[in-house]
């Protein structure tokens, strides 16, 4: 979702740059492009990528403000940092975040205009977000005095701007996340306080099994005709009962889940249906056609 | 008892084995089966299904551990609600839904912060002690935030529940994680982040004179992170990881007892993914993991998996006929004497074809099943009803 939302803002003329919170390759993946790193990588006009990686940003954190030297994992000082990094709470999920703030406030070195009109960020799984989120607000608790107040307090500021920051919610019509949807979006309504603005359905199947196909299937099987329906389509149609039964299935549990979802949350809820392709550009460009046709 | 010593396992029930079936039969000389998998492949329910198949399989006392906070196990058992105290399923309600139970089945809710509490006041030294941690404020944001904090402490709490000798067989339903491996390192990964010498750094090590006098080397870290943070943050780090410090040995000695567990005869891993390219791709490495670390994978279950009717090429044929052929529509108007649209004709062939596509793919999936293991492969099919009540899971219990 977060590849397909990145290539709608692109197509409508955005610099974009994605995140990808987990380092695992598959929004990079999902944009038809290598593993992208840690440095935002082209993979398209308009469209950039980095992979987020806790002990770099942390490096990167303190090259960018404090001009100290990157160093190498195997120096004391950098296992010093790995520990504050990684060990205490609190910091890990600052890097996190401030990295994209960091991102966020870049400039053009000649123009001084931003570098990004849009940073769109593939989340981790509905715990950590929560944690990224209300890390500052953690951190502001912590760190009384010290640089990094000055940093952490504009960073608190900047997810709790609702004209600036925004969640989108995306869940699939199963029990399970739907639940977790409602459930985060109410921790995240009283934990960090940022915006959530719409909830995604993805997967949705949204087209009904209707009399007339049920008719149609019953007359396809019907004894009396059944040899010369199978003749002519090159093979018995009985099995396609199965594909109208899964079909209703699962028609009606995406309308019950995108009820359950429109009953809890404060906000619109925008079915995706579910594209049969394989992970890819392929499958993100027909989500996001589908997805801006549902928006528009 | 230091947590080197290992208490001597209490004699568990004699067990009456009666009418065995699959993979419970299977499973069911083990103490302790670990579903692993990542999120959304159906853990939670095939974990509460095998804990029901062991159960009516054998007179086994059979707890079913979730760290799962969700209602959905709780619906799914027929039980009001799970908490950290085991629930017994009623035999009565389990026979209704269609299973006669020999043994017994009961369910518990993992509590994170007890488990991280219990931790904390046994290795702590002293009550002082374990006070102080517990009231730290790094320590109350710890629990949730450390890397690896769930996974720990539902390792903590199995090892605590097989110790006791209760039951005689646990199923631990995993943590949701992305990388199921960080269940596998969580005791390790406490133990070195308790015993790293960067904490003996912070903590000022074992110089009366702290870390200021102790390290000159260490004068860079201290100025610049007294810029960043200020002098009382470090201060505060330094001050909750010496505390932290005295838990080391106790930690260090729990570590080695739990991965004897996890590697012993009585354990069995069971990973449960779909035959969706991530999900498969990561129990691939779960199961290469599982190997290298010497812990004894005892099944795979393959979720959701389509119905082979899907993969019936008569089927294909006739529906790629009704999605592609022009005129099919009208020949089947005059053949079966009734007015058929095009528009109904591809769509019952396109929903068909839909799902044939998927499993096509879910059949090239299946061919590099042989890659995890010698291991039984069981095949849950796609039920075209959810899981929501007792009887869902009954059915998927014999099915297992």
């Amino acid at each position: 979702m977060t590849a397909a939302l990145s290539l709608l803002a692109a197509r409508a003329g955005k610099r974009v740059l994605a995140i990808d919170v987990d380092a695992k390759g598959d929004l990079a993946a999902a944009l038809g492009s290598p593993p992208a790193g840690f440095a935002p990588h082209v993979v398209q006009h308009n469209l950039s990528v980095l992979e987020l990686r806790t002990d770099e940003s942390f490096q990167e954190y303190l090259n960018i403000y404090f001009k100290v030297p990157r160093l190498t994992r195997l120096t004391p000082l950098a296992r010093v940092f790995d520990f504050i990094a990684t060990g205490v709470p609190g910091p890990r999920d600052m890097l996190v975040v401030g990295k994209i703030a960091y991102e966020e406030r870049r400039k053009e070195p000649g123009s001084g205009s931003p570098v990004w009109d849009l940073i769109l960020v593939d989340c981790a799984a509905g715990g950590q977000v929560e944690s990224h989120l209300s890390a500052p607000k953690a951190m502001l608790t912590l760190v009384r005095g010290g640089i990094i107040r000055a940093q952490v307090e504009w960073i608190a500021a900047l997810i709790r701007d609702p004209l600036r920051t925004c969640v989108v919610l995306c869940a699939l019509p199963e029990e399970m996340p739907v639940t977790e949807a409602i459930e985060l979006h109410e921790r995240l309504r009283n934990g960090s306080g940022v915006a959530v603005d719409v909830c995604v359905l993805n997967r949705a199947v949204d087209e009904p099994v209707t009399t007339a196909h049920r008719r149609l299937m019953t007359e396809l099987i019907d004894p009396e005709h059944a040899d010369v329906v199978a003749q002519h389509l090159g093979g018995s149609p009985a099995p396609l009962d199965a594909g109208l039964d899964l079909q209703a299935h699962l028609y009606d549990t995406t309308a019950r889940y995108a009820r359950q979802l429109r009953s809890k949350l404060p906000m619109p809820v925008v079915a995706v249906p579910f594209i049969m392709d394989r992970t890819g550009l392929t499958t993100t460009r027909a989500v996001a056609d589908a997805l801006s046709s549902r928006l528009s | 008892m230091s947590a080197d010593e290992v208490a001597p396992v209490p004699e568990r029930r004699r067990t009456v084995r009666n009418e065995p079936a699959g993979l419970g039969r299977n499973l069911a000389s083990l103490e302790v089966v670990i579903c692993c998998g990542s999120g959304g492949v159906g853990k939670t329910t095939v974990s509460a299904a095998l804990g029901l198949a062991i159960a009516a399989a054998e007179d086994k006392r059979v707890l079913v551990l979730t760290v799962d906070p969700a209602r959905r196990l709780a619906t799914a058992l027929g039980i009001k609600g799970i908490g950290a105290e085991p629930v017994r399923i009623p035999k009565a309600r389990l026979r209704r839904a269609g299973i006669a139970m020999t043994g017994e089945l009961e369910a518990a809710m993992l509590d994170m912060k007890q488990a991280w509490d219990r931790m904390i006041e046994r290795y702590a030294p002293d009550r002082a002690t374990a006070r102080r941690i517990l009231s730290n404020p790094l320590y109350q944001r710890i629990t949730d935030s450390f890397v690896g904090s769930h996974e720990y402490a539902a390792i903590e709490a199995l090892y605590e529940l097989h110790d006791a000798g209760e039951y005689d067989c646990i199923v631990v339903d995993t943590p949701p994680s992305r990388n199921a491996l960080d269940f596998l390192e969580a005791p390790s990964r406490l133990t070195d982040y308790v015993g790293s010498r960067l904490l003996s750094l912070l903590s000022g090590g074992p110089s009366r004179f702290g870390f200021r006098a102790m390290n000159f080397a260490a004068a860079p870290f201290l100025r610049l992170a007294d810029r960043l943070l200020g002098a009382e943050v470090l201060a505060e780090v330094s001050d909750f990881v010496r505390q932290l410090q005295s838990l080391y040995d106790g930690i260090q000695g729990r570590a080695r007892s739990v991965y004897r567990l996890l590697r012993s005869p009585q354990t069995g891993f069971v990973v449960v993914t779909t035959l969706e390219q991530g999900p498969f791709g990561e129990a691939e490495f779960f199961c290469a993991k599982l190997r290298e670390f010497k812990m004894p994978l005892r099944a795979v279950v393959v979720n959701r998996v389509l119905p082979d009717v899907f993969r019936d090429t008569g089927g294909v044929a006739a529906a790629t006929t009704l999605v592609e052929d022009p005129k099919v529509a009208a020949w089947l108007s005059s053949e079966l004497g009734a007015r058929v649209s095009a528009d109904v004709a591809r769509f019952v062939g396109t929903t068909f074809l839909n799902r044939s596509t998927l499993a096509a793919r879910e059949a090239r999936q299946l061919s590099k099943l042989s890659r995890l293991g010698e291991v039984p492969i069981v095949r849950m099919p796609l039920f075209s009803e959810e899981v929501s009540e007792l009887e869902g899971l009954v059915r998927i219990a014999k099915a297992l």
